[in-house]
């Protein structure tokens, strides 16, 4: 019984893990830019949402899909501000670009942080469940909502997987990460790809943001954690490879509900954090990455 | 003969020149009195958090009403506020700037334990009178206790854990034990330094109150999903869930609605006892149960419901439980001025230590040196014991003790109880 | 080598400024101290910082591991075991250097932005470690230490100045000795200066340890000055952050810059307290335009003037 309980909420919780990590490792795979600002991208899509769900009296689903647009929009906002300027200041020696861009992201995510803080308060806030009420399945009573979730996450991965393998804006993408200047060579913008990847990833963070909201509650409080939780799961499957935060984003979800379950709630956080401190004196580059 | 009549008119110039000279100078006196230093009272809240700001929200009300009628032996009140962040750390440095900066002469403080356990070594090295307005950690009146001479600068406005915990149990044995037939309950609170004292008390009164303790389960402050926990206090089969929460409360009690896990909560829950938790939950809080200070139309004493329509309609959002303490508190120290006729650190405190004060939470006084609690607000009824609500279709009705009782006991249909209450 | 330090301009400016400031307490309200108390603090965080980046080349994004481990060790050895203050600094320091040890050995390893996160994942990993053990260390909120410096702002003023004067002393001289020059080199060409003959990575393991032997010790002291231990004084993002904005503000690779710039980043700070909640929003946008803006920071801009004159 527990271990189908286990099965069950593992699942959710992995499944959201994964649509945030998703994102923040295609955007290091295509643009090199590390996103330290993701949580903040998440929040504001939360608080977005609930605000145009309850406040403005949209109603849950509208509200959503707002929350995903506001989501999307403040992801433009982080390139256009800080990290395009950032990319081409001539005052910055090419080898410091890096650097400069996660400092930059990171006063960015804080910024969010506060400026949300000062308008709606660190109270969580809680978007009503998409579909209410529960189901038991083979004697484990879960709620409609939960499940949603985890289907939303796979349908929106597997979306993404079929705009980078089957259409042609994709498969540039999936060139641009691996060759940029050979991209340019055969005639394709990359502004336009950056362009896209934002987008993309935009989209992916206002998702897992509403979603997050809905299952468990979100606040201003939590946009560190949750980059410091994308960036672990994505530094434990590898940097840049989708396919390793998918497998690393299941691996630290079930070690954390199983250390939930069975061994003490205090002690949830740890074994995936010893986890990754063994991958990286072992296997600095992830379990799936290119060194 | 009538003395008037034989009194020689010099005489009676005289005295009326007198009278009126005396009245000039006390007129003058007394103006010049109104021109005087204000005196400064620095307030440490946390202004993100719901909580926290009404700290500082109520602060202001109180000093204003003080200042409207004539202030503390002439001077004016002047409130300046801090905000800590919930940081240990910046309310250390806040506490230090307005000591040495801005030159307070009592500070008013915080709602977490952890804060005001870092800022009262200050208060002791700093000789500055401090009053925690919501901290209830037992470790604050233990330090005035064992080292009087050094801590005896700090007092605890509000009750501390222990007294808390016995006043759930006294709650929970009138409410759940008699009246539904509950027998057991699994303690579930956050780990902070509040609810050590809490839960050691809670293990030993709730057996006393007709409850076996199942379980006893801690977790981190920042825990975001509660799922784990519910699944395996379910597994335990409690019939109610007697919780320690204050960092968390929205999270927990959406989950708990949401997984429409089948047991009763009941308890300290602080996020439930500010007005916002209805919207913040979308109404996930209905039946919820909570100990408080106290709630819009209870009357706890006359000076309650005055306060509560007040707050209200001045900031729009009734007071949380630390709002009424502060309001009494800022009050409570200009009672203590003026007995005390200065604002020099140890006539203060000796005044406080006789403050015997009709407040919003009830008649306040402050344990004596030789008692366990020294300086902790005193307990009991006729003082101040607190009260329970529960969330209703929207409101926070009172539902003990049943001197001001508002409603029966309704809970959501997904909660299974073990006798439906007779039905009265 | 010496001949070539005490002839160096920034030097003896700096010695004059610090004679300044040390005369400071006799204007200054006792507030205004405490703030400078926290900003010395804060310099030699920084200055720590940029040996490792600006000499080493090697982005330290968490420095706060290194303070951190100093700050918790020095509060909970006195806290437990109320031992004297300069015992549990020492204690701090060491516990700090082992902790860079463990880091920089399989860290130095890695190439691009692997180095950097690391060190992030590193904090994440201490920030965890002290709210799971939140009996011992107080958890997210903080801890308090039974023993302070002094209570006396003008002593814990001069405290702080003479640790900052010491600090900038040894670390400005390493940076302008043999071994800053070769790991100025190994910063910015390590091929070359192994190819040189020079061992980048005992050197470069050499920097990480001074780095974290003054980071520990600054932020063992900063415990005993505050009285208290919280993770979000030294042991977070965001002070990370303030400490690579404190450098990059001054200049970097000119170590005394970090003073400079940590000087400007908490009097601006403390400037802005009356916005109140927002004053964490505005200096983060402050910093965020300067790295936009004017990267090569306040000295770094005056000494390139400074050149081409």
């Amino acid at each position: 019984m527990v271990a189908l309980q286990i099965l069950i909420d593992g699942f959710a919780i992995s499944s959201l893990y994964a649509l945030g990590a998703v994102g923040f490792t295609l955007m290091f795979g295509v643009s090199g830019v590390l996103n330290l600002a993701h949580g903040g991208i998440m929040v504001v899509a939360a608080v977005i949402g609930w605000l145009a769900a309850g406040d403005l009296g949209l109603g849950v689903y509208l509200g959503t899909l707002v929350g995903i647009i506001a989501g999307m929009l403040c992801a433009y906002l982080t390139y256009y501000v800080v990290v395009r300027p950032i990319q081409r200041s001539p005052a910055i020696p090419h080898e410091e670009t890096e650097i400069f861009v996660l400092t930059g992201t990171l006063l960015w995510g804080i910024m969010i942080q506060e400026a949300i803080a000062y308008l709606f308060t660190d109270n969580p806030v809680t978007t009503r469940p998409l579909i209410s009420g529960v189901t038991t399945i083979a004697g484990v009573r879960t709620p409609h909502n939960e499940i949603l979730i985890a289907v939303i996450c796979w349908v929106v991965i597997g979306l993404l997987w079929l705009l980078v393998n089957r259409t042609r804006a994709g498969k540039a993408l999936l060139a641009a990460s691996m060759n940029p200047r050979g991209l340019t060579l055969l005639g394709f913008e990359l502004s336009n790809m950056y362009l896209l990847v934002w987008t993309i990833y935009g989209v992916l963070a206002g998702i897992a943001g509403v979603l997050l909201a809905s299952f468990l509650g979100v606040s201003s409080a939590n946009a560190g954690q949750l980059t410091a939780s994308a960036f672990s799961i994505v530094v434990l499957g590898g940097l840049g490879s989708v396919s390793g935060s998918l497998v690393a984003a299941y691996l630290v979800g079930y070690l954390e509900t199983i250390t939930a379950y069975l061994v003490a709630p205090t002690l949830r956080p740890i074994p995936a954090l010893l986890l990754l401190v063994l991958v990286i004196y072992l296997r600095p580059q992830g379990l799936l990455g290119r060194r | 003969m009538p003395m008037s009549c034989a009194t020689p008119l010099s005489t009676r110039l005289m005295r009326r020149l007198l009278l009126a000279g005396t009245a000039a100078a006390a007129l003058g006196l007394v103006g010049s009195a109104y021109a005087a230093e204000p005196i400064k009272i620095g307030v440490i809240g946390e202004e993100s958090s719901v909580a926290g700001a009404s700290l500082t929200k109520a602060a202001q009300m109180a000093a204003d009403e003080i200042n409207a009628a004539g202030g503390v032996n002439g001077s004016k009140i002047e409130i300046i506020t801090y905000d800590d962040h919930s940081s240990a750390a910046d309310a250390v440095r806040a506490f230090q700037r307005a000591v040495n900066q801005d030159k307070v002469k009592a500070v008013v403080a915080t709602y977490i334990s952890e804060v005001a356990l870092a800022i009262e070594p200050w208060s002791a090295r700093l000789h500055m009178p401090l009053i925690t307005a919501g901290a209830a950690s037992t470790d604050i009146p233990k330090h005035v206790h064992d080292d009087y001479a050094h801590y005896k600068y700090t007092f605890q406005g509000w009750l501390n854990s222990a007294f808390i915990a016995q006043s759930i149990c006294d709650a929970e044995h009138d409410m759940l034990v008699g009246p539904y037939h509950m027998r057991s309950t699994v303690v579930m609170s956050e780990d902070a330094a509040w609810t050590k004292p809490l839960d050691e008390k809670f293990l030993e009164c709730l057996p006393k109150a007709g409850l076996k303790v199942l379980d006893h389960i801690r977790f981190n402050p920042d825990t975001t999903d509660f799922t784990p926990i519910y699944n395996k206090i379910e597994g335990e089969h409690p019939d109610v869930i007697t919780t320690g929460i204050s960092h968390v409360g929205v999270q927990p009690t959406v989950q708990w609605h949401d997984q429409q896990v089948p047991i009763a909560m009941a308890g300290q829950s602080s996020q439930a006892t500010t007005s916002s938790f209805w919207k913040d939950t979308n109404g996930a809080a209905e039946g919820v149960i909570t100990a408080t200070a106290s709630a819009p139309g209870v009357a706890i004493t006359p000076k309650t419901v005055p306060f509560t329509e007040k707050y209200t309609k001045r900031f729009g959002d009734t007071p949380a439980y630390v709002g009424y303490s502060t309001y009494d508190i800022i009050h409570v120290l200009a009672d203590a001025i003026k007995r005390a006729g200065s604002t020099n650190p140890d006539k203060m405190v000796d005044a406080l230590e006789k403050t015997d004060y009709v407040g919003t939470i009830g008649r306040i006084k402050f344990y004596g040196k030789n008692e366990q609690y020294t300086h902790g607000l005193e307990y009991g009824k006729g003082l101040v014991t607190g009260i329970d609500i529960q969330w209703q279709n929207g409101k926070q009705v009172a539902v003990w003790p049943a001197n001001v009782a508002q409603a029966k006991l309704v809970f959501p249909a997904f909660v299974k109880l073990p006798q439906q209450a007779a039905s009265k | 080598m010496f001949a070539q330090i005490i002839r160096s301009r920034p030097l003896w400016i700096g010695l004059a400024v610090a004679g300044i400031a040390a005369l400071l307490p006799l204007w200054l309200s006792a507030y205004i101290l405490g703030i400078l108390t926290a900003a010395y603090y804060f310099g030699v965080f920084a200055m720590a910082w940029d040996l490792l980046f600006g000499f080493a080349g090697e982005v330290n994004f968490g420095p706060t591991f290194l303070i951190g481990l100093g700050a918790y060790t020095a509060a909970i050895l006195d806290n437990e075991w109320g031992l004297p203050i300069v015992v549990c600094i020492i204690a701090g320091a060491i516990v700090a250097v082992v902790g860079g040890l463990l880091l920089a050995l399989p860290a130095l390893r890695l190439r691009g932005p692997y180095f950097g996160l690391v060190t992030l994942v590193a904090v994440l990993l201490l920030q965890n470690a002290i709210v799971i053990f939140a009996g011992v260390t107080g958890g997210e909120i903080g801890m308090t230490v039974p023993d302070v410096l002094s209570i006396d702002a003008t002593t814990n003023y001069w405290y702080a100045l003479v640790f900052l004067v010491v600090c900038a002393l040894i670390l400005f001289g390493l940076s302008r000795s043999a071994i800053g020059l070769i790991l100025q080199a190994s910063g910015q060409d390590a091929i070359e200066a192994q190819a040189l003959g020079f061992n980048v990575t005992k050197h470069k393991l050499a920097a990480f340890i001074i780095s974290a032997l003054f980071s520990g010790v600054a932020g063992a002291m900063l415990v005993f000055y505050l009285g208290t231990a919280s993770v979000d004084q030294v042991i977070d993002i965001g002070i990370d952050v303030q400490i690579i904005i404190a450098a990059v503000l001054g200049g970097r690779r000119t170590i005394l810059g970090g003073v400079l710039g940590a000087i400007f980043l908490i009097v601006a700070t403390e400037f802005l307290r009356p916005l109140g909640q927002l004053n964490t929003f505005v200096v983060a946008a402050v910093a965020l335009a300067v790295i936009l803006f004017v990267p090569d920071g306040i000295l770094g801009y005056a000494l390139r003037r400074g050149e081409r004159q």
